[in-house]
């Protein structure tokens, strides 16, 4: 980022807002390029699998070679997509109004989705998650004030589980006012979802043009579109809605164990869904992966939430192309509020926001995503908290530098009682959960760790924080498409 | 001599070098050695080391690999001698394996049919979206100890009873056993479908398997360890 120029013969101009900070571009133009061109390279001539006849005709017809579901997509068409696609998507509120701008340099925080388990703040229990964590969990997303937009946390195990991804969008529409990614099973639960969705913001144009909710895309694999993703992303692009489409191809088993091999394969399987994306549509916000190139954990067999090498290698190549993304950070790999937990987030959080990562989620994640924590989610709060103060910009302006002030109290006067600390003091970033007592009130007020003061603060917001209900008809609505799902199914 | 021979065999597995597993087999041709020793004194305890050292977690998958290609090149050259002598090699017990139908996810089925493979067990692996009549007709045809049913899903589980009801209809149960397994897969879950048993991880499911075909199982809630 450069600085805006002012020639000096311009009349003054008021104060310019100061430069952002500059983003961490973890590649730089030569090592991404090299990567860009192996995943067009691997476009052309591996090609991809686009399993969906609709998709296969726009690919034909675009000039790609079908052969059978295997596309090979030859640069230009991936070029023209990456011109056409915008280069910034804006998220909003419940009320319509705009929230978080996906562009630059932003870093935005929320939770990740569909933990099975969790771990119970109050009993220490890790247990099934169920419907009431579900709504506790949204509730207390919706109160922390450095949880920018929602997920939904937790599958919840007693609702009918085929139908689960119906019960976390009512539930999400109905206790957040934060915009909100929405995670479906088949297309019938995308649909189901977006006309919940639609319920809110008024009707599916309203929803078009101020989305509260984007729709998260799972692909199988960077090569392997999965029929359900395809379609849902020719849903998305023709109605408008913001859709992630997230391939993940993982080191070492769906992909080269090298991170170049697997970050090209999963790069090929990106720009397949943007060339997808805006030839069903041109102008379809589509918002790419800023994570990936992870490799599976091949001591533990675990699929590891955090770690270092791929950080910001996806963000590098979208910001390349100046496409939206949705980043991976906050989560870990502890199966506790710990020491590792408040390690593993702060790290993957701090790498992704200096990426400029954008939607970054899975605050709250333990135990590689098979377990969300409302505790670690507070501490993830906090460290949000702090990530934002450090990305601020640095103010240089006269009031900021005072000189007047330092020239007048001189060499060796205080600035303790002046108006200027007065003013301005609480522009300094202050803890809410990381404890800078002194030693004695640190032990008299019960010597907490920082997941005892997470567990505590979490029950704090919840008994003070009421989310705003939704007007009783739009609730009613939405009730009856999860009860209309329920009659299909035969529940 | 055999006693350095059978270090040597060891040593070729731990080290995952099968070219040296293929001279050391040859060696205790050469050396007059049964081949079923060879493979039960030579081999196989250097299988058993490296498993014993991935469980651990000191070793990684790739050197369990690498173990069981030296492994599988020494039986490439052991085996035409154990057909000659008309010897057949005991395994530890017959397994059909696969994923539950609607569900593509294989890698952790593929390592638990892995390391089944290098613990003596012999291992029919159907893939993944198998068909409840699939896994039928493969322990019918394969004689099956135990069949293996894997589901990564919460919506693809259930996959699993459906499994567990086509062998009770075709007759089969309880002689075949049902192990089960998956990230939401949990005791309680083995249970209420009456499964045999259920393993959180690959290793576990191993020392299950041995279980099941000792005969001494009861109860789903007894296999795998506490949560």
């Amino acid at each position: 980022m450069t600085e805006p120029r002012t020639t000096p013969e311009a009349p003054a101009a008021p104060p310019a807002a100061p430069p952002a900070t500059p983003r961490w571009d973890r590649l730089g133009p030569a090592t991404a390029a090299r990567l860009e061109e192996a995943a067009l390279e691997i476009l052309e001539r591996t090609g991809v699998e686009i399993p969906v006849p609709e998709a296969l005709d726009l690919l034909r017809t675009a000039g790609a070679a079908v052969d059978g579901s295997r596309v090979r997509i030859p640069e230009r068409l991936v070029t023209r997509a990456l011109e056409a696609a915008p280069k910034e998507v804006a998220l909003h509120d419940r009320a319509g109004r705009p929230a978080i701008a996906l562009a630059g340099n932003a870093a935005f925080f929320g939770p990740g989705s569909d933990c099975l388990n969790i771990l119970d703040h109050r009993t220490g229990e890790r247990r099934r998650a169920t419907s009431a964590d579900l709504r506790e969990g949204l509730a207390l997303a919706d109160a922390l004030p450095n949880i920018d937009f929602v997920m939904s946390m937790f599958l919840p195990a007693d609702v009918d589980q085929t139908l689960a991804d119906r019960h976390q969008a009512a539930a999400m529409l109905a206790l957040t006012r934060k915009p909100i990614v929405l995670v479906t099973y088949e297309l019938a639960g995308m649909l189901d979802a977006l006309e919940m969705a639609e319920l809110v913001a008024g009707g599916r144009e309203a929803l078009a043009e101020r989305p509260q909710v984007a729709v998260y895309i799972n692909v199988t694999r960077g090569l392997l579109c999965n029929e359900d993703a395809v379609r849902k992303l020719l849903v998305c692009a023709e109605r408008g809605v913001p859709a992630l489409w997230i391939p993940v191809t993982s080191g070492g088993t769906t992909g080269p164990i090298t991170l170049a091999g697997t970050i090209a394969v999963n790069t090929a399987g990106i720009l397949a869904g943007v060339v997808l994306s805006q030839l069903a549509r041109e102008g379809a916000p589509l918002v790419v992966p800023g994570f990936g190139g992870d490799s599976l954990d091949l001591r533990t067999m675990v699929d590891p939430y955090c770690g270092p090498e791929p950080k910001g290698v996806a963000a590098s190549l979208a910001h390349r192309w100046g496409l939206p993304m949705f980043s991976l950070g906050g989560g870990s790999d502890s199966k506790a509020v710990d020491g590792q937990a408040a390690a593993e987030a702060s790290l993957t959080m701090l790498a992704d926001a200096l990426a400029g990562g954008h939607l970054i989620h899975d605050s709250g994640y333990l135990e590689s995503g098979l377990t969300g924590s409302l505790a670690q989610l507070v501490v993830c709060d906090e460290i949000a908290g702090w990530i934002r103060a450090l990305l601020r910009p640095v103010d240089t302006s006269d009031g900021a530098l005072a000189l007047d002030l330092v020239d007048q109290l001189g060499v060796d006067g205080s600035f303790l009682e002046t108006d200027h600390t007065l003013e301005r003091y609480r522009e300094r970033w202050y803890p809410a959960l990381f404890d800078r007592r002194g030693f004695e009130p640190w032990r008299a007020a019960g010597a907490t760790t920082l997941a005892e003061r997470a567990a505590v603060r979490v029950d704090e917001l919840l008994g003070r924080h009421a989310p705003t209900p939704l007007d009783p008809d739009v609730e009613k609505a939405i009730r009856a498409v999860v009860d209309r799902a329920e009659a299909t199914a035969g529940l | 001599m055999t006693e350095t021979e059978f270090q040597a065999m060891r040593q070729a597995v731990v080290d995952g070098d099968a070219d040296a597993a293929e001279a050391a087999a040859r060696a205790s041709i050469a050396a007059g050695i049964p081949p079923l020793v060879a493979i039960d004194e030579g081999f196989m305890p250097g299988m058993k080391e490296v498993g014993a050292g991935f469980a651990a977690g000191d070793l990684f998958l790739p050197d369990m690999m690498l173990a069981a290609r030296a492994m599988q090149r020494a039986l490439a050259v052991l085996e035409p001698e154990l057909k000659a002598a008309s010897v057949e090699r005991t395994v530890a017990g017959r397994v059909v394996i696969g994923t539950v139908a609607g569900d593509i996810h294989e890698i952790g089925k593929n390592l638990v049919g892995m390391l089944l493979s290098t613990s003596g067990f012999e291992v029919h692996d159907l893939g993944v979206n198998v068909a409840p009549e699939r896994f039928v007709e493969a322990a019918r045809e394969h004689r099956a100890d135990i069949v293996g049913l894997s589901a990564l899903l919460t919506t693809t589980m259930t996959g699993q009873r459906a499994v567990i009801a086509a062998l009770t209809e075709a007759g089969m149960r309880p002689p075949v056993k049902v192990m089960v397994g998956g990230a939401p897969v949990t005791g309680a879950w083995a249970e209420e479908i009456g499964a045999d048993g259920y393993s959180e991880d690959a290793m576990g499911a191993v020392e299950l398997a041995k279980r099941l075909v000792g005969g001494g199982a009861t109860g789903a809630g007894a296999e795998g360890p506490a949560r």
